[in-house]
């Protein structure tokens, strides 16, 4: 069995730069946040959509990979913190899962890289802005319970690029209408 | 003098296992974050799908191409500035050609393919060839392959070297070049090539 140590898992095969062999990229926050920036204002809704969706499925595949190496990663518990182990390595914040189950739960993020990256370019918004998390957790729920992407719905209840205390994410099973 | 790219792959490497309190990776004069290349690819080509549908396609490309060229100019001016940069690249730097090449291997570092500066003309021309650009080995997986260049955030980043080193002093010189994918392996070439040459507005006469 392998144990799980990030430090380890982060190499490099040749010029590549791959995270538990999987490739990965450095990027800074001018990049990720003009790539927002310039989704929310070419197509609004349907751009934060496009980052949701492909944080989502890009850390659906990412952590199921993860998990299908891990084997010895079997409570929820460990899966869970995995994920912020994950999440706090890749320089993306720090997230703490609360009264999490099959049904959602509620996630709190006290600090991130888009948080970070957002207010220094554009500063205080008005609108909650972490899509990449929600899209992120909302893949990493579907991985942890078994389930497809899309069958969480993430929401922001309160963000820090709104100049709110935290950023808290609520999230429960979509309905399929 | 010739830049060593092992040396700065791995003060890159070693850099980013910091972490501070709130989990941020700075490094550079940047934030740094590491992140799958699957989810930028699946960003930037789906951005462009559902501008297609809008018949706005060379909108979309031109506007993923700003988004990496403000971002290069910025990172990189960061980078330039750092301390990282006065330890580590500096002493291997005697001209500003040598910059370009001192870019180019933290790119590389920085997990965006094999750059390799094939030519420079001072002022004038940049011309970077890349054989393992994840957006040109995402773009066919997905989508089937390209009839035009799939890479732009290497394009982006090209013109973005070329701005700093040649262009009016940060922050007035972006997108003083423009990098054409003059290559690229989504349509089905060997490599991806990248030309960047003054923008058209720009040029001097
Ligand atoms: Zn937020
Ligand atoms: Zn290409």
């Amino acid at each position: 069995m392998k144990p799980f140590n990030w430090q380890k898992e982060l190499g490099r095969e040749g010029h590549r730069l791959v995270f538990s062999g999987q490739p990965f990229a450095m990027h800074c926050h001018h990049y990720n946040i003009n790539l927002q920036k310039m989704l929310e204002d070419a197509l609004g809704s349907s751009g934060v959509e496009i980052l949701y969706s492909a944080a989502e499925e890009s850390g659906f595949h990412n952590f199921s990979f993860m998990l299908a190496q891990f084997t010895n990663i079997k409570t929820l518990k460990s899966k869970i913190e995995m994920a912020s182990v994950i999440y706090q390595n890749c320089g993306l914040g720090i997230i703490h899962f609360q009264e999490i189950g099959p049904q959602g739960g509620r996630i709190v993020s006290p600090a991130s890289h888009h948080v970070t990256g957002w207010l220094a370019k554009h500063g205080k918004r008005d609108t909650p802005g972490c899509h990449f998390l929600c899209g992120w957790i909302a893949g990493v729920m579907a991985a942890v319970f078994n389930h497809h992407t899309g069958f969480y719905h993430v929401n922001e209840l309160s963000c820090k690029m709104m100049r709110c205390k935290e950023c808290v994410f609520e999230v429960t099973v979509k309905n399929d209408d | 003098m010739t830049i060593d790219g092992q040396k700065i792959i791995h003060a890159v490497m070693e850099g980013s296992q910091i972490r501070e309190s709130k989990g941020i990776i700075p490094l550079f004069g940047v934030y740094l974050s590491i992140f799958s290349t699957d989810y930028y690819n699946r960003l930037s080509f789906e951005f462009e799908k559902k501008m297609s549908l809008l018949n706005l396609k060379d909108k979309s490309q031109s506007l993923l191409v700003a988004a990496a060229q403000e971002c290069g100019y910025a990172t990189f001016q960061g980078i330039r500035n750092s301390w990282e940069w006065d330890e580590i690249v500096l002493p291997m730097i005697a001209t500003p050609e040598d910059q370009i090449q001192g870019f180019t291997a933290v790119a590389v570092a920085f997990g965006w393919g094999d750059l390799n500066v094939r030519q420079l003309i001072p002022g004038k021309k940049l011309v970077v060839r890349v054989t393992d650009s994840y957006e040109a080995g995402g773009y066919p997986e997905q989508y089937g392959n390209a009839t035009v260049g799939k890479c732009y955030m290497l394009r982006g980043v090209t013109g973005a070297f070329m701005d700093l080193i040649y262009g009016a002093d940060y922050p007035d010189g972006c997108f003083t070049f423009l990098a054409q994918e003059t290559h690229c392996r989504a349509k089905g070439n060997s490599y991806c090539e990248f030309a960047a040459q003054r923008s058209p507005d720009q040029s001097v006469t």
